[in-house]
């Protein structure tokens, strides 16, 4: 360790322009992001209001639906996304061995190969937080 | 009408993260990101580990605190490079504060850099900082049910530290209990008993992150 090179720099929110919003519960902000998705779609395709958001959510992926549909009715309330059904697709974890190439879902949080017991394995689904379409006229 | 959109909702923050990642690989400093819950004990492994491998490696911190820099003024002793996002009440990091005050960091003067995330065990699962690997933090006053109860991070981490292991005595923490559920989700994850305050288990767990440390370089 060097001597001489400590200093300690202070950064609130507001030192980030533009990213004010950037540190709220994960649930609002992930409905943040996503309206902004959606919003910019919509514009893309002049569409004069979204009808429907299809999204998927992995099983892993701590979540609370309410919160999150509450959040993103909130955010796009004044837009042309205001009466939009959020449908929430819940993904299962799906698992790969690598020892014996067989895939499987889990049921349970135990991550083992259901075949052979091996515990070296890959998450093929279950992380998901994607938008796979918007509806809208 | 429908219109295929078919992208992750935190594309924004994946891609700032990527970009964190290949800067970090390009100037070789490893990025240790620490998650746990309040109160587990980051700051003190944190305050014990540069006192230990800062002979060794050059360390910087970045620290996520909701409103003070109570954290940071622990660590000024040691005399490293040290930046505070206060993140007023919010209950994570994201890639692009860590990009910002990356900016502050001599890079080609680090070897390691730790970021110590808000105290909370889901919201800084979700967000990737561009780290070279998660850290979870767990303490035995918590209970032994963590693992079980927040399997993403247990699956995620590259080790998992169990802090406060001097005060099982007096807890009803089982570590059978503990032990069985982690194994369950991660069989393979390192895991290092210790008690930052008494030094118990201190020494494999300096001696790992110093192995991790060198093997990025060589990289």
């Amino acid at each position: 360790m060097p001597e001489g090179d400590g200093f300690l720099i202070i950064f609130q929110v507001f030192s980030f322009p533009g990213f004010v919003n950037r540190f709220i519960m994960h649930e609002i902000r992930i409905a943040e992001d996503l309206s902004a998705i959606v919003l910019q779609a919509a514009r893309k395709e002049n569409l004069i209001r979204v009808t429907k958001v299809n999204i998927s959510f992995g099983q892993l992926v701590q979540i609370v639906p309410d919160i999150f549909e509450f959040a993103f009715r909130e955010i796009v309330r004044d837009t042309i996304a205001c009466k939009a059904v959020v449908v929430i697709e819940i993904v299962p974890v799906k698992m790969e061995c690598n020892s014996c190439g067989s895939d499987f879902n889990l049921t349970e949080n135990y991550f083992a190969c259901n075949v052979c017991g091996s515990t070296d394995l890959n998450i093929i689904h279950g992380k998901e937080l994607f938008i796979k379409s918007i509806e809208g006229e | 009408m429908e219109i295929k959109i078919m992208k992750n909702i935190l594309d924004r923050n994946q891609n700032k993260a990527n970009e964190v990642r290949t800067l970090l690989a390009s100037k070789k400093v490893l990025m240790v990101n620490i998650i746990s819950s309040p109160g587990a004990g980051k700051t003190t492994l944190l305050e014990q580990t540069l006192g230990e491998i800062g002979q060794k490696f050059r360390a910087g911190v970045i620290e996520g605190d909701i409103t003070t820099d109570r954290d940071a003024q622990r660590l000024k002793k040691y005399n490293i490079p040290i930046v505070v996002i206060n993140t007023e009440g919010g209950c994570h990091l994201d890639s692009h504060s860590i990009s910002k005050v990356l900016d502050s960091f001599n890079l080609d003067d680090l070897d390691v850099l730790f970021v110590e995330n808000v105290g909370n065990l889901i919201c800084p699962s979700q967000f990737d900082l561009g780290e070279t690997f998660k850290l979870a933090v767990v303490s035995t006053t918590e209970g032994d049910d963590k693992p079980g109860k927040y399997p993403m991070l247990f699956r995620e981490a590259k080790a998992v530290i169990l802090n406060k292991i001097d005060l099982i005595p007096y807890t009803n923490f089982s570590y059978d209990n503990f032990k069985t559920d982690l194994r369950k989700i991660n069989a393979q994850i390192p895991l290092f008993e210790i008690s930052c305050t008494r030094g118990d288990g201190m020494e494999g767990w300096y001696e790992w992150i110093s192995g991790q440390i060198k093997t990025f370089k060589l990289q």
